[in-house]
């Protein structure tokens, strides 16, 4: 599998994830990243944020849903190389760093049992989140929107809507 | 994903450079949203060596307004589009052509010219390697198509030879609608077409070392009535089993101009010239509407399992002389 | 209703934190030193014998450790009968197993599996269960001739229940005052399709100690089944946080043998997850199930015959069949009271992706084809099906036989509150109209409502059995081997430990699912958590509190049954001002084990009725789900937003939408399973969601100290059949076929001809 073709237009890569700088290698080896991996593969198994979840691999599930520059995008519809330069957030990186207090979207969550088998959840929480950033009081009807990217098999969509209006309601987006 | 060299381009005139370079074996990525699933289930029989990220050339995001139109760089994503307010005043029928299309997600990064140059979704076509080999059909320059008398409830129900496969670009029939033209650039230069003969059956007119710069779109009358309709089982994440894009012009009733453009009855965008022109002149009633869709829909062949798409087809394209949902 | 500390409350569940954290593991986010992935080549035919396979070049690139064919992998047999090999030098439906590999990355894996050669011998395949079974089809297997699989006693026992022959069937039409008869069908093989694909970690290590990591609902089956057929090895199943499974991860082996496999042929750990397309198109799937089948009815509604044949089409294998089809001979008697019945089922194998068991286990499958038929002659004598229902359902003191094959007598409750109470909640009279009579019409937009009734016996299967220790510090220890998949049953029972010890709930824990450390525990199936686990549970901690109440009585000197305990101290009845901590006689070193067992108990039929309102928009054809009404009675809810969210399931998990537009698109010319992937395979969004409101009871059952039975598993069953009559009374003709998407719709309004057979 080697290349014949001359080499990419960089050899090494710094994503910003949560805050924190991290450093890669470009390659094919086990700690570096290649060129064809997805930002989700890359934050699952370079770096261990396993919170971001993989599901249907294709854009169609939202499972894999992370921020960049604060907005909802599919991390397995993106490739790693692609990524510099950006901001992302994954579900690590939601409440309070310093006090490990959660977001209060996440208590929310909680608090309404938002959740079954809790596989989609991550991915619903950071849909939810980018909506609540843009828009902090959200009808039903916008959350909905907002979430329709977002697959739950197990239906726990109407305690979701739930849990996000009621974080809503509680101006749960400081 | 299998391995491929990546590139990042700087400007248009270096992503025609590479793609003459690499000659038929580099692949633009611009949101990645069908490039990467393309690639994931490898799906064609030739893989690319380099993929060219074309979100590195700056200054092709943005809409520009002129008094004459509007200029949509090819890498404004879909998201941007709904939410600029020019489009919303003037060009309302792309607005609600890119709100249909996939998910907020997928908006996020999604590009106008990525949805334009999208592959087909025809689930033969689209078939994983991963389970049991992908399918070598027609399109993929093999000897059948397996979907003619295979499962074919998607498929096209006119305008097809070979391949019956439709095109997914829910934007492409908003354009044509709309009179957009594309700017299209390459090795001798940059060209403009129509959106209208962008597309032919087996893809697009855009040869391996071209590609979209920008869309450009004229300002449509502004008392025409600008509508879009799709037909999904599911608001999001659904490809149109049949959609419909209209420019209506009536005044008191009677319409005076007319375009209407269907998506995903056939390989390409078509537009119902037939019924344009029939309504020209008429005033609009139900049974105009209803004969409007059916000349709309003369050319109709529905293959064994799609009949269902002509009557849709019919009562959008009622439903949107009517005005109706 | 008695008012508990926790029990009835709602309380937040033990593992949120680490749910809505993202730091819940599951199988794909564990990562163990030294681990190889592996992947399995799929075959591109649905039926061919393997002529001869090379894996020389595959084996010699770099980071491959291991490629398996059937020539080197272990004989472990698997199914009912067992009769799957994990690699066959056969083939039986497009992307079967071929070949395995296990390399250090799954790059690797992936290109090693383009580098096998594999030449085929193409047999002629066959899709349909009628043409399966027909003398000149393509032979599946040579030990079941006519390609029908015989009923297995290891399944359910020596009388493991394989029809439902009672009465005197002729003297039963005899009776009737007419007749009805017709085919029905539930054939669209939905996909559960859980978010997380199935996954196992697997490593062997010396001879014979095995570990696996499993997504699995029931890890410890996994235990049971195989540790045997591998030798009596060390096996050490260890059940992860599982990302869904209604029902088909339950089963383990599928994916689990070719991880053991990888792992056994290379000494190491082997992670092995399927892919979305593998999961979609070569997982399990719903049984297929066709009924030919004859009612005779009463005017007043009363049933006095049934009689059917019922081809269930289980696909490539059995994984669970003779079980499902047990259960659903079972359920099919719970919803009807009638005497005489013959009715016969037949298990087929044909060459697609197996089904196996999801949600509903039969009973939904077998409900989705024989309601319609019941529904034909309801239309006949015009009774209403809410009364019909509820006349037919069992009550008190009626008999049926269970898939033990045993004649059960019903001890249960009347479920007729329940079935009110839905229909008032409902509004069913005001928008009943009559058989094919839309509730209401807005243009082309037609509405109408249908309902549905499932129930299982099974609430109350199998043995649990659990031990409740106490540590001297006031805090409980659960040694159950329960999964969690979503339930929320890891919590409820922790809930119903801190209700019996009076412990704060922060105080009870639930030990890993691990088979080294718990009694072995079958899992939460067949809705069987809350009666048959928590049974178990609840009486390991009287158990417990038995024995500490004999502990501390000296010390209070008096008898043990005059003592109480709260948060960790005992105290006197009715003197809760003395109290003295466990410790105090437990000592620091000391520790209390409690132990609980729960025999079978097939006597306390749980219910559910689904009422349903669709729109249908005759033009196009399209079906959308207005409002869903569910009702049931559970004796005590235990945690009320786990039961809403259970209830609220009935949407999802190839349940009520299996009769809108989920499922799986066969290409019976190629074998292929077409829409194997989330964007053509349709699930229900955010956007599509229906008003959805539940009438809950709480009617005591004769159960346990709470009252309480489970209802989980059966919430999606009784929608699909729902949604058929709603659809039917919405357009004035009777439609039937699974899922009506418009192609279906519009041929019934004689708007096209008729689509083709899909299958
Ligand atoms: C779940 C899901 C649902 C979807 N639903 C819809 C839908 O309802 N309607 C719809 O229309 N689409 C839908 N799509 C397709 C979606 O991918 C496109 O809508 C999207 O706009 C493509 O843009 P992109 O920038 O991501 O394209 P990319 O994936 O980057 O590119 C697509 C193709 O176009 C080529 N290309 C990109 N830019 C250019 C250019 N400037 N010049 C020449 N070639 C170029 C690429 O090489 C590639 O071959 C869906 C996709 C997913 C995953
Ligand atoms: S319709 Fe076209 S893309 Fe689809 S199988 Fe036929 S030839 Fe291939
Ligand atoms: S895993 Fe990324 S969208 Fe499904
Ligand atoms: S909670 Fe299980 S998929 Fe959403």
């Amino acid at each position: 599998m080697t290349l014949t073709l001359e080499k990419s237009s960089h050899s090494t890569l710094t994503l910003t994830v949560n805050g924190e700088k991290h450093s890669f290698m470009l390659g094919e080896g086990p700690h570096e990243v290649a060129s064809s991996h997805t930002l989700a593969h890359t934050l699952r198994e370079r770096l261990g944020l396993t919170g971001t979840k993989i599901s249907c691999d294709n854009g169609a599930c939202g499972c894999c849903t992370v921020l960049i520059n604060g907005k909802a995008v599919q991390s397995c519809m993106l490739l790693t190389v692609e990524c510099e330069e950006k901001e992302i957030t994954t579900i690590e990186g939601l409440g309070d760093p310093v006090t490990n207090v959660i977001d209060p979207l996440q208590q929310s969550f909680i608090d309404h049992t938002a959740f079954q088998c809790g596989f989609c959840t991550p991915g619903i929480i950071m849909s939810a989140k980018a909506l609540l950033n843009e828009n902090p009081s959200p009808t039903r009807d916008e959350v909905k929107e907002a979430l329709s990217g977002n697959f739950c098999r197990c239906i726990s969509h109407y305690h979701v809507l739930d849990a996000v209006m009621a974080a809503a309601k509680k101006g749960g987006n400081q | 994903m299998k391995l491929f060299a990546h590139v990042n381009a700087y400007s248009v005139d270096e992503t025609i450079k590479l793609l003459a370079k690499y000659e038929g074996t580099a692949k633009l990525n611009a949101g990645g949203t069908d490039l990467l699933g393309v690639l994931k289930n490898r799906i064609l029989p030739n893989y690319p060596e380099v993929i060219i990220n074309i979100k590195s050339i700056p200054g092709l995001n943005t809409i520009e307004e002129d008094e004459e139109g509007i200029n949509i760089g090819t890498l404004t994503t879909l998201a941007d589009i709904i939410a600029s307010p020019v489009i919303e005043k003037n060009y309302s029928l792309l607005k609600e052509a890119a709100g249909t299309v996939a998910s907020p997600q997928i908006r996020n990064i999604a590009t106008i010219g990525g949805n334009l140059c999208q592959d087909t979704r025809c689930w033969y076509y689209r078939y994983p390697d991963e389970v049991g080999g992908m399918i070598k059909c027609f399109r993929k320059g093999g000897k059948t198509c397996p979907a003619v008398s295979g499962e074919n409830q998607y498929h096209a129900i006119m305008g097809a030879k070979k391949c019956f496969a439709v095109c997914p670009s829910d934007t492409a029939i908003a354009l044509i609608a709309l009179g957009a033209t594309l700017t299209i650039a390459g090795a001798e230069g940059t060209r403009t077409l129509p959106v209208e003969e962008f597309y032919t059956p087996l893809g697009s007119v855009l040869n391996s070392g071209e590609m979209i710069a920008a869309i450009y779109i004229p300002k449509p009358s502004s008392v025409a009535g600008q509508r879009f309709l799709k037909f999904t089982l599911r608001k999001p994440i659904d490809f149109a089993i049949v959609s419909v894009a209209s420019i209506i012009t009536h005044d008191q009733g009677v319409c005076f101009d007319a375009r209407i453009v269907l998506g995903a009855v056939a390989p390409t965008p078509v537009r119902a010239l037939k019924a344009e022109e029939f309504l020209k002149g008429k005033e609009l009633s139900e049974e105009i509407a209803a004969e409007a869709a059916g000349l709309a829909m003369a050319e109709a062949k529905p293959l064994s399992k799609n009949a269902y798409k002509l009557e849709i087809a019919k009562t959008l394209v009622k439903r949107l002389v009517m005005g109706l949902t | 209703m008695k008012d508990y500390r926790f029990i009835g409350k709602s309380t937040p569940r033990k593992d949120a934190l680490d749910i809505v954290t993202g730091r819940t593991k599951f199988i794909n986010d564990l990562t163990i030193p030294n681990m190889l992935y592996g992947k399995v080549l799929r075959s591109p035919l649905p039926h061919a014998l393997i002529k001869s396979i090379d894996t020389t070049e595959a084996m010699r690139l770099q980071g491959v450790k291991a490629v398996l064919t059937y020539k080197d992998v272990p004989d472990w047999k698997a199914g009912f009968p067992h009769h799957v090999r994990i690699l066959d030098s056969k083939v039986r439906y497009v992307g079967e197993g071929v070949a395995l590999v296990a390399a250090e990355t799954e790059d690797i894996a992936e290109e090693a599996l383009r580098l096998i050669k594999v030449e085929y011998e193409p047999l002629p395949a066959v899709y349909d269960v009628e043409e399966s079974i027909k003398p000149d089809a393509p032979q599946l297997y040579d030990q079941f001739p006519g390609n029908v699989f015989p009923q297995d006693n290891v399944v359910f026992g020596p009388h493991t229940l394989n029809e439902v022959v009672i009465g005197d069937i002729e003297k039963g039409f005899e009776e009737a005052d007419f007749i009805v008869e017709g085919t029905y069908a539930y054939e669209n093989i939905p996909n559960p399709l859980p978010p997380e694909s199935p996954g196992v970690i697997a490593l062997w290590e010396g001879t014979d100690n095995l570990t696996v990591w499993l997504a699995s609902q029931g890890p410890q089956i996994f235990k049971a089944a195989f540790q045997r057929r591998m030798g009596n090895i060390n096996l050490q199943s260890l059940g992860n946080p599982v990302g869904g499974s209604y029902g088909s991860k339950y089963m383990s082996w599928q994916y689990a043998l070719p991880a053991v496999a990888l792992s056994k042929a290379t000494g190491k750990p082997v992670k092995f997850c399927y892919g979305k397309a593998e999961h979609l198109a070569a997982f399990t799937l719903r049984l297929g199930s066709r009924i030919h089948g004859k009612v005779g009815m009463k005017k007043d509604g009363t049933v006095t015959a049934l009689s059917g044949d019922w081809l269930v089409n289980s696909g490539s294998f059995s994984e669970a069949t003779q079980g499902m089809v047990a259960v659903g001979c079972g359920e099919a008697q719970l919803m009807l009271r009638c005497k005489n019945w013959s009715f016969i089922p037949k298990m087929v194998c044909t060459n697609r992706t197996a089904s196996g068991q999801v949600r509903g286990f039969g009973g939904q499958e077998l409900k989705c084809a024989l309601t319609p038929i019941l529904t034909m002659g309801m239309e006949k004598a015009d009774v209403d099906p809410v009364d019909f229902f509820k006349k037919n359902y069992v009550k008190a003191g009626d008999g049926f036989y269970w898939r033990d094959g045993d004649w059960w007598v019903c001890r249960g409750i009347d479920y007729s509150n329940a079935i009110n109470q839905g229909a008032e909640t409902f509004g069913w009279k005001e928008k009943w109209k009559g058989w094919l009579k839309p509730t209401s019409v807005n243009g082309a937009k037609y509405r109408g409502v249908g309902v549905g009734v499932h129930g299982n016996a099974d609430a109350g299967e199998d043995v649990s059995e659990v031990y409740v220790r106490l540590e001297p510090n006031g805090s409980a220890i659960i040694h159950c081997g329960i999964a969690e998949h979503g339930t929320g049953q890891r919590s409820s029972i922790c809930k119903m430990v801190a209700e019996v010890l009076q412990l704060p709930l922060d105080r009870v824990y639930v030990t890993p699912t691990d088979s080294l450390v718990n009694p072995i525990e079958i899992g939460p199936v067949g809705s069987r958590g809350t009666y048959a686990i928590g049974g178990a549970v609840i009486a390991a901690a009287e158990d417990a509190k038995r024995q500490l109440f004999e502990l501390m009585a000296p010390k209070f000197k008096v008898k043990p049954e005059d003592l109480e305990t709260e948060d960790g101290m005992v105290y006197v009845k009715g003197k809760p001002d003395k109290r003295i901590p466990w410790i105090k006689e437990m000592q620091y070193y000391g520790s209390i084990m409690g132990h609980g067992r729960f025999e079978s108990d097939f006597s306390i039929p749980n219910f559910m009725m689904i009422f349903t309102e669709v729109e249908v928009d005759t033009e196009t054809g399209k079906v959308d789900l207005i409002r869903v009404v569910g009702t049931t009675d559970v004796g005590q809810v235990i945690d009320p937003l786990s039961l809403t969210n259970q209830l609220n399931g009935c949407l999802g998990s190839a349940g009520i939408d299996s009769a809108i537009f989920e499922e799986t698109v066969l290409d019976t010319r190629l074998g292929r399973i077409m829409n194997c992937n989330m964007i053509d395979y349709k699930w229900r969004t955010f956007s599509e969601l229906p008003e959805m409101e539940h009438s809950i009871l709480e009617t005591p059952f004769p159960t346990h100290r709470f009252h309480a039975i489970g209802v989980g598993e059966i919430t999606p069953s009784p929608g699909p059949s729902a949604v058929l009559m709603a659809v039917s009374n919405a357009i004035g003709v009777r439609i039937h076929d699974y899922p009506l998407t418009p192609d279906k719709v519009l041929s019934a309004l004689g708007k096209i001809g008729s689509p083709m057979r899909r299958e």
